[in-house]
């Protein structure tokens, strides 16, 4: 790099040659044989190499979960669903141009998929221009459903408001009012900076510390040292993925989790696997739990035929992401069924503030106002090493929130979220 | 603040030596036959998986710590000698693509091997917890890496001016062609120079493992402030790349003390900075050790 040999000119060839191998990836060129002319194609976009390929692996498999249970009983209208699956590489650009060469080349009907929430809004931003179906089954920024909501645009997992909302009341009526804050240093961190600081304000009690950390974080000891200082009653920390794993890790290396409740707006089982048990701690948001009547609701059959099915297909429990990809296709699907159509506004429109009863407690609907489906969240506690005979069973479901007391309400969102139906 | 002044000049050592401890390598390599290790993360993730997997088996952790490193090197000769070895008579821009692809498939390698999340590789009991210096407490794992990366670089120094072989490799970086002259095996050379400076990174991996976490990825993480540091230290200068790395590690943590949002940007401005005063680096093309 500084030998000239290694010049800029090497540097920008080699990332071009990069980039370029990157992008086009696992051919999806080889035609397919066979009725694919009859079956009904759904993009599935995810990011299956990077940090994420974890959630991105649970949610495919509850996509195809959904799309096997629907093709056994004859497809939609009498037509097999067909996932065209494609590798956004966690990368807003990438994604961008594998959501158009699904719509443009392979001719999907609609595009589903995405965990992080930067893929999530590009995705949408480019199904609106091709007037194509997306359902965002696992970007959380309260945006997809809200500034940037459009007519084709539905989201399945919870919004980042829905996140603070329902761990936030719940923290601070267990451990009190003095909160400590480790927040990402980006649009998602803001906006659960932005929903906590809200339920802070109602509940009267006050923030004594927000340690904002670069993404990417390796070393989070300068912002931890402050936490003694500050004396709060529980240390929140908003850092997710690999940065989530650091964190914890070097909380319980410095003895901080021994000293202080720790909890946050969402953990993962993905993450935690990754976390030695001593610093599996606290409590957290959880989006669905494959292991509680809570969750699941109790004697939900449909609920436990899924968790029952998908270990025995893949060797272990659905998380949370199995469940965004199921309900995601699994509703898609119904709404074409409904529609007896496969127009996105039709669909759109039978997609929208139908009640139906699906793999967890209670009923969900899509709201019509902003697509953003009502289902409830949890909040769970950690078990360290799992139970007895079960090492991937880690939550102890304490709380249910439901989706209307956690939510905006429609007419918070109306102010800022126009869907533009053509 | 000023309380927090001593902890994080620590931390900022101990990271800085973490850094150093890997441009090493990344130097000792690039030296001798002017080798590219794209993949140098990708060793270091390597050592931490079979580190983690051998503890898994039942062997303790300080077993793991030097089996594990060991095995990585022999990864890396068998990669040296078939993938490596043909290049060195091209440009260096050639094995830095090769070496790019081989982190590629590395990281879909261990994707396949170990899952796509995290495998939870922590330090053993004893030295898991803190050290109570009054004004804060010291991660236990933190102090140990320290001393365990001053151990190595030590050595590392002792065999490259004490032994006669460090000797040859040092006469080497110098002038290879005479050196083969005069009767010594080159390649028996090229080989040993890789495994040690894979060594190291395998070194590096196992205790990054334990205090970060550890998935396929994890290699790309440390790999960049590495080049970072061997080009402030300077090309060509091991002691460099000590010093290189410990302003850097001092450089991240001090900024992340006033400024965290920009403690990543730090480095390259520090980068920045050398090559503007002094483009070799700060002990560059000076041969090993000064």
């Amino acid at each position: 790099m500084s030998r000239p040999v290694l010049s800029r000119r090497s540097f920008v060839t080699l990332a071009g040659a990069g980039s370029a191998a990157a992008a086009f990836g696992i051919p999806a060129y080889i035609p397919r044989i066979g009725e694919a002319a009859e079956s009904i194609k759904i993009g599935l976009l995810e990011p299956y190499t990077g940090v994420y390929a974890g959630p991105a692996e649970n949610e495919t498999h509850g996509f195809e979960m959904a799309a096997d249970a629907w093709n056994k009983r004859g497809g939609i209208m009498g037509r097999k669903i067909e996932l065209v699956k494609e590798d956004e590489q966690n990368d807003p650009g990438v994604a961008a141009q594998k959501a158009r060469k699904l719509v443009n080349q392979d001719k999907v009907l609609a595009l589903v998929g995405t965990v992080s929430s930067g893929v999530s809004l590009s995705v949408a931003g480019v199904a609106n221009s091709l007037g194509t179906l997306f359902i965002d089954s696992g970007g959380h920024t309260d945006d997809v459903t809200g500034k940037s909501c459009h007519w084709n645009v539905f989201r399945t997992c919870h919004s980042t408001w829905m996140e603070t909302h329902a761990t936030g009341y719940s923290l601070a009526k267990r451990f009190g009012k003095r909160w400590f804050l480790i927040t990402p240093d980006y649009a998602y961190g803001h906006s659960l900076e932005t929903g906590f600081k809200d339920v802070i304000a109602r509940v009267n009690g006050t923030i004594v510390g927000d340690e904002l950390t670069p993404l990417g974080t390796t070393d989070f000891s300068s912002y931890l040292t402050k936490i003694d200082a500050a004396k709060p009653d529980v240390v929140l920390v908003l850092v997710q993925g690999d940065d989530y794993t650091n964190c914890l890790k070097q909380m319980n290396q410095f003895g901080l989790l021994k000293k202080y409740p720790v909890g946050g707006p969402q953990v993962e089982l993905e993450p935690l696997y990754g976390l030695p048990p001593e610093a599996r701690q606290g409590y957290w948001g959880i989006e669905w739990y494959y292991k509680s009547d809570k969750t699941l609701g109790k004697g939900n059959k449909l609920a436990h035929e899924f968790v029952a099915n998908t270990i025995k297909r893949y060797g272990k429990p659905p998380t949370a992401r199995n469940a965004f990809g199921y309900v995601t296709l699994d509703r898609l699907a119904q709404a074409m069924s409904d529609a007896k159509s496969t127009d996105p506004v039709k669909v759109a429109r039978a997609i929208e503030g139908v009640h139906f009863n699906s793999i967890f407690n209670g009923s969900g609907y899509y709201r019509k106002e902003d697509h953003q489906l009502m289902w409830p969240m949890w909040v769970a506690k950690i078990r360290p090493d799992g139970s007895p005979g079960d090492k991937y069973d880690l939550f102890d479901v304490t709380d249910i929130a439901a989706a209307e007391a956690i939510e905006q309400t429609v007419a918070q969102k109306e102010q800022v979220c126009k869907l533009g139906y053509p | 603040m000023i309380h927090d002044l001593g902890p994080q000049l620590f931390n900022g050592l101990v990271l800085g030596a973490f850094y150093a401890i890997v441009a090493i390598g990344l130097s000792l390599i690039m030296n001798l036959t002017g080798t590219i290790n794209m993949a140098h993360g990708s060793f270091m993730t390597l050592a931490g998986y079979l580190a983690y997997s051998l503890v898994l088996r039942g062997t303790s952790f300080w077993f793991a710590l030097i089996a594990a490193p060991l095995i990585v090197v022999v990864v890396g000769i068998v990669v040296e000698r078939t993938l490596v070895r043909p290049l060195y008579k091209r440009e260096p821009f050639y094995s830095l693509l090769m070496t790019f692809g081989l982190s590629l498939i590395a990281e879909e390698v261990y994707r396949l091997i170990w899952g796509p999340n995290g495998v939870p590789f922590s330090p053993p009991a004893s030295l898991n917890g803190a050290l109570s210096l009054g004004f804060m407490s010291f991660p236990t794992f933190r102090i140990f890496i320290a001393v365990v990366l001053v151990v190595a670089i030590v050595a590392l120094a002792l065999f490259l001016t004490r032994t006669r072989f460090g000797l040859r490799l040092r006469a080497a970086v110098q002038d290879t062609e005479m050196i083969a002259a005069l009767g010594t095996n080159t390649q028996l050379l090229y080989a040993v120079n890789f495994g040690l400076g894979i060594f190291l990174a395998g070194i590096a991996g196992v205790l990054a493992g334990g205090m970060l976490g550890l998935s396929p990825t994890s290699g790309n993480a440390l790999l960049m402030p590495a080049f970072v540091t061997v080009i402030i230290g300077g090309m060509g200068s091991l002691f460099g790349s000590i010093v290189g790395g410990l302003l850097i590690g001092l450089a991240i943590s001090l900024t992340t003390l006033f400024i965290p949002a920009a403690s990543e940007v730090s480095m390259y401005v520090l980068m920045a900075v050398v090559l503007l005063v002094r483009p070799r680096g700060l002990f560059g093309e000076e041969g090993i050790f000064g």
